[in-house]
């Protein structure tokens, strides 16, 4: 890949509550809003939702997988998060192409997680070190 | 804790992580992540130290269950090599209550081998008890 793609997408991923509890594991977040459903039914959500940085997950993995080490090592995420993701959706992310930044070091792309109804769960920015239009993109450089 | 007597500028987390095996195969089936991306370049996903670091911030302030986490800033100055002694430190930048809404901001720095590898500011709001209820 020698150009910027104009629009990415990741796989799609169905949210489980196996899922969630899998990253409470390894994050140590066990917040009952996400693994305790009679909990959760005392809540404004009313069932258990999703850790916010798992689904941001997401995003990362599907920059790492087009951009390769540029993401790792000089990526950037500004996000927002917007809707609770539940147990059962699917979640895919997209990036689109919005600019070179004006000292054209930096390539910046609006970025989304969105269930299967088009809500989005998630909206921000990504940005990528980038100083030519024309500078190739070492995609496969992590293999 | 008492959310109310955080000042900004305190520091929550200021010790030496590492990615154990476990860690880092937990959060692989978690997020589906596709480990071939990382694993012939002994790469860890950023976002797994990431997870790990605001699993900590959120233990150590004692978060109640009714904290939302709304906004996340992330930039990755360097890959980091699995295996690599991480040093966190995490710090509140504001804590302030508008309208019986508490809002935090968390900043983190993650170094690896004598250089910054991660920043990352979280913002969540914590619902106050209203005086009346």
């Amino acid at each position: 890949m020698n150009h910027l793609p104009e629009t990415i997408r990741g796989i799609p991923h169905l949210i489980s509550q196996d899922q969630l509890k899998e990253y409470a594991n390894c994050s140590g977040d066990h917040n009952p809003l996400h693994l305790d459903p009679a909990f959760a039914a005392t809540t404004p959500y009313e069932k258990p939702i999703a850790h916010g940085m798992l689904v941001l997950a997401f995003i990362s993995s599907m920059m790492t997988e087009t951009f390769g080490r540029r993401w790792l090592a000089g990526g950037k995420l500004k996000i927002r998060f917007r809707a609770p993701v539940y147990p059962g959706e699917e979640i895919t992310s997209f990036g689109t192409f919005q600019a070179i930044s004006s000292d054209g070091q930096e390539a910046k792309y609006s970025v989304s997680c969105v269930n299967s109804s088009g809500t989005a769960a998630i909206t921000g920015e990504a940005t990528i070190p980038w100083t030519t239009v024309s500078d190739p993109l070492p995609q496969k450089d992590l293999k | 804790m008492d959310l109310s007597s955080i000042e900004s500028g305190q520091i929550l987390i200021d010790e030496f992580l590492a990615i154990s095996d476990k860690t880092l195969n937990s959060y692989l089936v978690a997020t589906n992540d596709a480990k071939s991306v990382y694993a012939p370049d002994n790469v860890i996903p950023p976002m797994a130290i990431a997870a790990l670091v605001m699993g900590s911030a959120m233990r150590s302030i004692q978060l109640t269950p009714g904290a939302v986490h709304t906004g996340q800033d992330l930039t990755f100055f360097h890959s980091v090599d699995y295996g690599t002694q991480l040093h966190c430190q995490v710090m509140v930048s504001q804590n302030t209550v508008r309208r019986n809404v508490r809002f935090l901001n968390i900043d983190f720095v993650i170094n690896g081998k004598g250089e910054i590898v991660m920043t990352g500011r979280s913002s969540i709001v914590i619902p106050e008890e209203s005086p009346s209820s």
